[in-house]
């Protein structure tokens, strides 16, 4: 039995790579990739250092790719919400770590490309795993892509108690921390499942305009509250519900006026959940090339959300002794900002010096041809209780 | 009500009479400048989509779900 499996799976793998071989037109071009990034993220009581380095490399071309993608969140924040009080035993900084790998394929067969990735991603008192394919094809000589993707992520959530490290597992406010279980699934269980499909459809309208359009829906079943916000609520137990169903649609334009060496990309996405929220977030961006091989981009996104059905504007809330739900709303408490109406203003600016100008002009620096380096600052500009963030990044790519 | 829904008629006719035109492979020059192409800011769209998770309901189209956070 075992041997006769091992042998099907031999003949699953020279199929396999057979057709890597076979199907896909030839001559390709491989390009491998390393890049390495710094992201920050600042507001009132948060701040994020996020250094992330990815590399690409084709195998030997783009009928395999493999990636591969290590970052680490360090996470420093003062407020009680998100834990310091568990964890310092005061409002003091807190300094959490979170790593992360994710590892890819992806393979280019003619007009198909299939994909494939994993993501595990670790902190304190949260554990994530998730994995997904994607399937896309060309249509009209590339003038038509359309992809689908699903993905499932399994979350474990754990509570940090004592400030000693210890933790628990945290099932959501509703469940009795004596009955939260942890190493399956379901109601009393510190296991959140989210089940990811996006359809994205693009269009080449002219050669020098794209339309895109995707739409997502996302299933969560499982603790979707903070386990840290009792201090918000007079010593309640935040309390959400434990299924979320989710959709986004996003339709967009990139546009390019190359005389003027401007490109114009305005899209828009609308959000809507059956927890009663809905959000719209226009945005517009706009490429300039000041000279050739200088990219300047201008971004303005505007963002505004309602609130969720269970949201008081009063925060008076009762210790409900049973579940959260559409019909029990009593059951239900919330300080999650996420669950309440406000806007936010994000301008923003990146600069990205392309490496091919100076690549060409000197024989040395040849190796730097196809990589570039990369700046973006955001302001966010919110009227939540995070007040206003600053976003910036810097990249450093290269293609080897 | 009718000349909301003319537009409208006249905007898929332009977009649909639009998409009769074929883009050639020599004529791609501009589609393929990093500008055009939506995959140029797949790392920046990964930053931006973590601190949607930990921050707004909306996860904007970058698949949603999932992520840890120093939520406040």
């Amino acid at each position: 039995m075992s041997r006769r499996r091992t042998s099907s799976l031999g003949l699953a793998l020279w199929a396999w790579i057979s057709l890597f071989w076979v199907a896909a037109p030839r001559p390709l071009l491989a390009e491998n990739r390393a890049t390495i990034r710094g992201n920050y993220y600042r507001e009132k009581s948060t701040r994020v250092m996020q250094p992330l380095a990815q590399i690409t490399v084709d195998a030997p071309d783009e009928r395999l790719t493999l990636g591969a993608t290590y970052l680490l969140d360090a996470i420093s924040s003062a407020s009680i919400a998100s834990g310091t009080q568990a964890a310092t035993g005061g409002d003091n900084v807190f300094t959490e770590l979170r790593h992360e790998f994710v590892g890819t394929a992806q393979s280019k067969l003619g007009e198909w490309t299939l994909g494939g990735f994993f993501r595990y991603s670790t902190e304190t008192d949260y554990l994530s795993r998730a994995g997904g394919v994607s399937l896309a094809r060309d249509l009209l000589r590339k003038n038509i892509n359309v992809a689908l993707a699903y993905s499932f992520g399994g979350d474990r959530f754990y509570r940090i108690v004592n400030n000693t490290g210890a933790r628990e597992p945290w099932c959501g406010g509703d469940v009795d921390v004596n009955f939260c279980r942890t190493g399956g699934y379901g109601r009393n269980n510190n296991f959140l499942q989210i089940h990811n499909t996006l359809a994205s459809y693009s269009h080449t309208l002219h050669e020098t305009m794209l339309a895109t359009f995707s739409i997502g829906y996302a299933h969560l079943r499982g603790p979707q509250d903070n386990p840290y916000r009792e201090g918000f609520l007079g010593g309640i137990e935040e309390t959400h519900p434990h299924v979320r169903n989710r959709v986004v649609l996003t339709p967009g334009v990139r546009w390019m006026v190359w005389r003027e060496r401007i490109t114009f990309e305005p899209f828009y996405s609308l959000y809507l959940d059956d927890w009663g929220q809905r959000a719209h977030t226009p945005e517009l961006r706009v490429h300039v090339r000041p000279v050739r091989f200088l990219r300047l981009r201008a971004r303005y996104q505007y963002y505004k959300q309602t609130a969720a059905f269970f949201f008081r504007a009063d925060g008076q809330y009762v210790d409900g002794d049973s579940r959260c739900s559409r019909d029990a709303p009593i059951n239900c408490a919330t300080a999650d900002v996420k669950a309440m109406p406000w806007e936010a203003h994000t301008p923003g600016v990146q600069l990205t010096w392309e490496f091919d100008g100076v690549a060409a002009r000197n024989p040395r620096l040849r190796w730097l041809e196809g990589g570039f380096v990369e700046v973006t600052y955001n302001h966010m500009i919110q009227d939540n209780r995070f007040g206003n963030a600053r976003i910036g990044s810097l990249a450093f790519s290269l293609a080897y | 009500m009718h000349r909301r829904r003319a537009a409208a008629i006249g905007v898929v006719i332009m977009l649909g009479a639009a998409s009769c035109v074929l883009v050639e492979p020599h004529q791609r020059k501009y589609l393929s400048m990093p500008e055009m192409n939506p995959a140029t800011d797949s790392l920046e769209d990964v930053f931006h989509a973590h601190i949607e998770a930990a921050r707004r309901a909306s996860t904007n189209g970058h698949g949603g779900g999932g992520g840890g956070c120093g939520c406040g």
